[in-house]
Order: C-alpha cells, then sequence, then structure tokens
C-alpha cells in the first residue's frame, strides 16, 4: 500500500522534467538552486566550485559568486519564514577575502546554521566548513589544509613573506575560534610535508576531521536535518522567552 | 586578491582575456548586469541591487536568460 503510494507520488515528478522546471534549469545553468520553497522553513545554500572574489574567474570554472551569496544570507536571515540554514560545501577553494566573507556573515548569523561537507571542502572551503553553529562531514570528503601560495600582484621583497604571513593568519584565526582545533595542530596539519604531491600540507579525510576537532560529526543529510530541526526548535523556544509551544 | 584553492592557479586563470563584455540594464526596477547572446537575449551575470529579497527570485539568478522585445515607436 505505501509502495504503491510512493510510486504514484513519484511518477509526476519524471513528467514534470521533461517541462521546463525551473529548479533543474536553475542547476543546469547556475549549479545552485536558490529557489526559496515557500513551504520549506530551511533555506538550502550551496557552495560549490571555485569561491569567486574580486576577479570574474573564466567559464571553465565551476563559481559561486560571494556577491550573491552574501545579499541571499542577508535575506534568508531577514526572512521570517525561514528559520535554519544549510549549507552544502563541495569546493576547491577560491578568493580568501570572498571566503572569509562568506564564513563571517553565516558565524554572525542569529538563525541555526549547520554546514554539511560532501565531496571536499578544500582551502578557503574549511573555514566556511567551520563557520556554522553545528559541522557534519560525509565519511568520504575531504578537506584540504595547506598553506597560502604565492600569487596574485607580488613583488618580490622580505616584506612579502610578511603579508603572506598575515593573509594565513586571518584563515587560521577563524578556524581555530570556529572550532576545537587548536592553532598547533591546525599548522602541523598545513604546513605538514609528504602527504600531498604538488603541495605541502594535510588531506584529512572525514572521521579524521572529526578526530582533530575541525569538524563537530561524520553523518550525511539525516543528520543535517535532525540538527538543524532541533537547532530550530531551541531557537523558536528562546525567541518565545522561553515558553514551549 | 589572493586564490587559495587547491586546482592550479594556472587552470583557474586560463583565457581570462577572453572575457566577454557586460552591460548594465534595468529590469522591473532592478539592476542587472547581463551579457548579450543575440539582439534578442542576454544572460544575467550578476545582480545590483539594495533589495536582498532580489536574489532569492529564481528569475533574476545568474546564467538566467532575458529576453529583449523590439518594437516601432509611432
Amino acid at each position: 500500500m505505501n509502495n504503491n503510494q510512493k510510486a504514484s507520488e513519484v511518477e509526476p515528478q519524471t513528467n514534470d522534467q521533461n517541462n521546463k522546471n525551473p529548479t533543474v534549469e536553475n542547476i543546469q545553468q547556475l549549479g545552485q538552486n536558490s529557489t526559496l520553497q515557500a513551504e520549506s522553513n530551511i533555506f538550502c545554500m550551496t557552495i560549490i566550485g571555485q569561491v569567486e572574489g574580486h576577479m570574474v574567474l573564466p567559464p571553465q570554472n565551476k563559481t559561486t559568486k560571494y556577491e550573491h551569496i552574501i545579499p541571499q544570507l542577508v535575506a534568508a536571515e531577514q526572512n521570517a519564514k525561514v528559520e535554519g540554514i544549510l549549507i552544502i560545501l563541495n569546493t576547491v577553494g577560491g578568493d580568501v577575502e570572498a571566503g572569509l566573507a562568506i564564513a563571517e556573515m553565516i558565524s554572525t548569523m542569529s538563525k541555526p546554521t549547520v554546514t554539511i561537507v560532501l565531496g571536499g571542502g578544500h582551502s578557503i572551503g574549511v573555514p566556511i566548513a567551520v563557520s556554522s553553529d553545528y559541522s557534519i562531514i560525509a565519511e568520504t570528503a575531504t578537506m584540504t589544509i595547506h598553506p597560502i601560495r604565492l600569487n596574485g600582484l607580488v613583488i618580490g621583497v622580505p616584506q612579502t613573506f610578511e603579508y603572506l604571513d598575515k593573509m594565513q593568519e586571518r584563515v587560521v584565526k577563524f578556524v581555530t575560534e570556529h572550532s576545537n582545533i587548536t592553532e598547533e595542530k591546525f599548522k602541523e596539519l598545513m604546513f605538514k610535508t609528504g602527504e600531498l604531491t604538488r603541495d605541502i600540507g594535510t588531506n584529512v579525510i572525514g572521521s579524521d576531521a572529526v578526530k582533530y576537532g575541525l569538524i563537530d560529526t561524520v553523518g550525511g543529510l539525516s543528520e543535517a536535518t535532525m540538527e538543524l530541526n532541533k537547532k530550530i526548535d531551541e531557537y523558536r523556544q528562546t525567541k518565545n522567552g522561553g515558553m514551549v509551544q | 586578491m589572493i586564490m587559495y584553492s587547491i586546482v592550479p592557479l594556472d587552470d583557474i586563470i586560463e583565457g581570462i582575456e577572453n572575457n566577454e563584455p557586460s552591460q548594465e540594464i534595468e529590469l522591473d526596477g532592478v539592476i542587472m548586469q547581463v551579457q548579450p547572446m543575440n539582439s534578442y537575449q542576454a544572460r544575467i551575470v550578476r545582480l545590483i541591487s539594495p533589495n536582498p529579497q532580489d536574489y532569492l527570485n529564481p528569475a533574476y539568478s545568474p546564467g538566467q536568460t532575458i529576453y529583449f522585445h523590439p518594437h516601432i515607436e509611432t
């Protein structure tokens, strides 16, 4: 009986896909589904590919535009229908300033936030992954922690090293402040040799990220929604002055 | 600008000088940057709007196509 019901529910959806489905089109065009469903109290945001910042990247890059993500976060914070934000990460990194801007926005939201790392949350994806109230990593997902490399407009003077060190310190500080990893451990992972073939650093996989204190738990969608719903309940209670509804 | 990514910088910026120019237009009171595809169509590149709710409108999301309708002024 149940199975029959499910089958009949699934069928119209496959028919819909033949028509122009705005969500599918969004994903095809943008790699992102930013449609806010009226019936959902969760705002789901995906951060995929390169985090695009001050420079428009050529079309071979799949990018997440930060100037679009930031107002969306503002809208989600302001919109009364949205009660929680789920951020899904599968990113190879990107612009330091753009990534830190997104991370700061997420960490300062009043509504409950949960991040889930699927596939990869590399480089600047690390601060974004730890910026939420609760972070989850899929068992097979990886996070590459490596030093910031020299690029952009750089002149070869001793001060360059100092500048780079300062840039790196911003990332290290954010990550250590928003997760349980210590600065020593994070830097140890960052400067480890012999782990990566083309760079120094560490590839942290699933449970290792939890072991180092970087991420809260290993899990998937059910853990994410369960945690978010729990936090939404707590949020409602504090909003209603401790009254249980 | 510093890129912090596992993808080599050369691969990221390859072909950056071929970037097509975009222009600003106003549609329904929202300013947006669009990239013309032909005389009748353009693709939205980014929104420039002070209203955060505009960024949640799927019709305005980057990658969407907008259409120009030519008409003869009488």
